[in-house]
């Protein structure tokens, strides 16, 4: 089985028509849906949350094979991830894509089993800090995306869970959890 | 003295009449029953047989073939029904039934993949990784069998000979004579070219994109536009062995 770093590659990939668009529809639906479920666990197992379209990406080329992912291909599958609420164009261009592996609501349960796990339910820390700090470390929160981090911070904020402030520079943005 | 004819004679000639008829029926029942305890015999041996490597028959296929082809030999059906002797001993129904139902689960669930058309030995593979937990091995010849058993629901279960290939059809699409000769040009690579089919089956090239827009309507085929010389390949995944690992994931039930 061919690998990608650690990341065990399915069969599908080495099959050339994959890297094609299908034309049928139910052909293309199958086809979708794998190259949907590619991405999301690569994605996941390598903490990756932005993906190029017109960049170098392991996935969109298979060199075993000879075969590349046209742009048309991979706006199509994106497109796909985009329209379950598993992805987000980041510009109109749709040129860079956010990879939600977990949800904005899954993120911010991480976050919540976190905050009880550590016993920080009264605590104040920096949103880098729960980024890259020593707590976090061996959690799906250690590296994770900022953009990503914020929103499912805010949404916790929107539920009263916690409390954002401001700092006097953009990257000690602060949070007051109250759970 | 010369025999005169008369009552006596005729008499004389009834009664050997009867004699013989007598002597013919004796003939033929002491036959009747000859073959009659022959045949008893028979089934008690096979039943002893069947009893003695009972567990034979339920683990080794190619000795459960083995059996099978001996009972159709003689004329017996071990799968006629689900009920009686047959059944009872080796719950041989039971194990044909659920493979069955293993086998329409396996059609369904690799459908989008290779379109209803699924090359028989990849089918038993997949059969066989699903049945990893079952003791019994399962063999093609069994595959067969329990197809042939399926038959009888009209769902179109058939199946069909490719070249060397045996692929199992669980669509009613009905395959002309110019479909299977292309399927069975793409065994060699796994692909076929137009300019491929036209060269080797010597064809028009109307034909030929027609037979193979026919087969990508049915999903049988995937276009791949990928290769570098420009060349469109039509990939036909019923007779390539990547389909095994394709679809597989999702049979886990």
């Amino acid at each position: 089985m061919q690998k990608l770093g650690d990341f065990k590659l399915p069969q599908f990939f080495n099959y050339p028509p994959y890297f094609t668009l299908q034309p049928v529809r139910d052909t293309r639906e199958k086809q979708v849906q794998l190259w949907k479920e590619l991405i999301l666990d690569y994605c996941r197992t390598q903490k990756i949350f932005v993906i190029g379209l017109e960049e170098e990406f392991p996935l969109f080329s298979n060199p075993a094979i000879e075969r590349t992912l046209s742009h048309e291909a991979r706006d199509a599958f994106l497109l796909a991830l985009v329209s379950e609420g598993r992805a987000e164009w980041m510009d109109k261009g749709h040129r860079k894509c956010l990879i939600l592996w977990h949800r904005i609501q899954d993120w911010a349960d991480c976050i919540l089993n976190f905050v009880k796990d550590n016993g920080l339910e009264d605590s104040v820390m920096t949103v880098e800090e729960i980024r890259s700090g020593t707590e976090s470390q061996g959690t799906d929160l250690h590296g994770m995306d900022r953009t990503v981090l914020m929103r499912a911070l805010r949404l916790l904020e929107h539920k009263g869970k916690l409390a954002i402030f401001k700092g006097t520079s953009a990257d000690d943005e602060g949070v007051k959890f109250s759970i | 003295m010369r025999r005169r004819p008369g009552i006596g004679g005729l008499q004389t000639a009834a009664a050997a009449r009867d004699q013989y008829r007598l002597l013919g029926e004796n003939v033929a029942k002491i036959r009747t029953d000859l073959m009659t305890e022959q045949l008893a015999t028979f089934r008690s041996q096979l039943e002893e047989f069947a009893r003695k490597h009972k567990n034979d028959i339920r683990k080794n296929p190619a000795f459960r073939s083995q059996f099978h082809e001996m009972c159709a030999k003689v004329g017996v059906d071990p799968l006629a029904s689900n009920k009686g002797f047959w059944a009872e001993l080796l719950g041989i129904g039971d194990f044909y039934y659920e493979l069955g139902v293993q086998i329409v689960d396996i059609c369904l669930a690799t459908r989008p993949h290779n379109g209803g058309l699924i090359n028989l030995q990849e089918l038993c593979n997949l059969l066989c990784q699903r049945r990893k937990s079952a003791r019994e091995a399962v063999s093609e010849d069994d595959c067969l069998r329990a197809i042939s058993k399926l038959k009888v629901l009209g769902s179109g279960f058939e199946v069909i000979s490719v070249g060397k290939k045996k692929l199992v059809r669980s669509v009613p699409t009905e395959l002309n004579k110019d479909h299977n000769e292309i399927l069975e040009l793409a065994q060699a690579q796994g692909f076929v070219t137009v300019e491929e089919v036209e060269r080797r089956l010597t064809w028009s090239s109307g034909r030929a994109i027609d037979a193979l827009e026919t087969l990508l309507k049915e999903g049988l085929a995937m276009i791949d536009d990928g290769h570098r010389d420009g060349k469109r390949r039509y990939w036909f995944p019923c007779v390539s062995s990547l389909s095994s690992s394709v679809g597989v994931d999702s049979l886990k039930i």
